[in-house]
């Protein structure tokens, strides 16, 4: 009866150990990385959702070196002021290179924060949605205080302070 | 009485409607300085030597910037059809870390044959605010800036669905008024001295 009862043990044992590593494996492979498709006309819904927070929005894309740079950046930020900020990030990439591109580099980075992939035919309407005083020089932030208006939007690679500069003068 | 007050407030609306119309149409008479830099060959070229042109065509470019490379047989592809038609191209590599070298060699790899131009410390880039590559300006012979913008709608070649600046060139040929004078698209910043 002992030896039963240790055999189970050792099963249970067993099972906990594989349903971890599985889960482990599962997670590594970024099933966690949702990656959403979007239009000109859902950035105003993103912003209106986000009202009563402060909102970051980064556009970037994997084949942008600068934003590359930046990006281990956002994910520090979207860390230490999620309680007070909602990030977002948003890629310019193709809509063919979502899996082998987008996010697989998401996964690497650990970007736990919403992203989705810019899906239109003409990207110009989007640009000027998110600021009319864009050219579309990636990488491109905007930020957003809590009652939903654009209050800066910087362009070009920025350091973890530069960000936080901006994120500071909206949270506080 | 009546009639007269229609007459006028008729001449009114027609006369209002008719300047819009017109001033949409015409150069946004925001200008290009002129400028002198080098190119790979460490020659010097003054936008002033292009005058006598249809056109001049100014594109911001890149070596390493996979969107500025995506339009190299288009970039190529449009000055060999629009310089027989007596426009101008120039191309300016502004970024920081790109050397004249580096140009020379990218401009022989992808057979760009228009000549590039090296805007060391971005002053002109910092003059016409160009910001993105590809950019391209669109001048007159008095550097008024008739088009500003992309190339075209898509960096995938297979996309398009737009040719915006051939579409200026043409207009601008045949005498017309440029219809889409500022238009935008995705690029790399152009990289800056600090």
């Amino acid at each position: 009866m002992n030896f039963v009862f240790q055999k189970w043990k050792i099963n249970c044992l067993v099972a906990l150990l594989l349903a971890i590593i599985v889960c482990d494996i599962h997670s590594q492979s970024g099933s966690s990385i949702d990656v959403k498709m979007i239009k000109t006309s859902d950035l105003e819904l993103i912003v209106e959702e986000a009202k009563g927070s402060a909102l970051f929005i980064n556009v970037w894309a994997t084949w942008c070196a600068p934003c590359r740079e930046e990006f281990p950046e956002l994910v520090k930020l979207s860390e230490e002021y999620k309680s007070e900020m909602k990030f977002i990030g948003i890629s310019a990439d193709e809509v063919e290179d979502i899996d082998e591109k987008v996010i697989p580099f998401l996964e690497k980075q650990n970007a736990q924060f919403q992203n989705y992939l810019i899906k239109v035919s003409d990207p110009e309407d989007f640009i000027n949605a998110l600021n009319k005083d864009w050219s579309g020089a990636l990488p491109a932030t905007f930020i957003y205080n809590k009652a939903g208006t654009q209050v800066k939007m910087l362009i070009g690679k920025q350091s973890y302070e530069q960000f936080e500069q901006a994120i500071k003068k909206v949270i506080n | 009485m009546r009639l007269m007050k229609f007459i006028q407030l008729f001449t009114f609306i027609a006369v209002y409607f008719f300047s819009v119309t017109a001033c949409a149409n015409q150069p946004s008479n925001e200008k290009v300085d002129n400028f002198t830099l080098p190119d790979y060959n460490g020659s010097e070229h003054s936008l002033s030597d292009y005058r006598d042109s249809e056109a001049i065509v100014i594109m911001f470019i890149a070596t390493e910037c996979p969107v500025s490379n995506a339009y190299n047989s288009r970039m190529e592809s449009i000055y060999s059809e629009y310089s027989k038609k007596g426009v101008a191209f120039v191309g300016i590599n502004s970024n920081k870390a790109e050397s004249v070298e580096r140009i020379k060699e990218h401009a022989e790899e992808n057979g760009l044959t228009f000549t590039i131009l090296k805007d060391d410390n971005n002053v002109v880039a910092d003059e016409m605010d160009a910001s993105v590559t590809p950019e391209v300006y669109v001048v007159n012979s008095e550097f008024e800036i008739l088009y500003h913008g992309r190339i075209d709608n898509s960096r995938d070649q297979e996309d398009v669905t737009s040719e915006d600046l051939e579409i200026a060139l043409n207009e601008i040929l045949e005498g017309k008024p440029v219809s889409n004078s500022s238009t935008k698209a995705f690029g790399c910043t152009i990289k800056r001295v600090q």
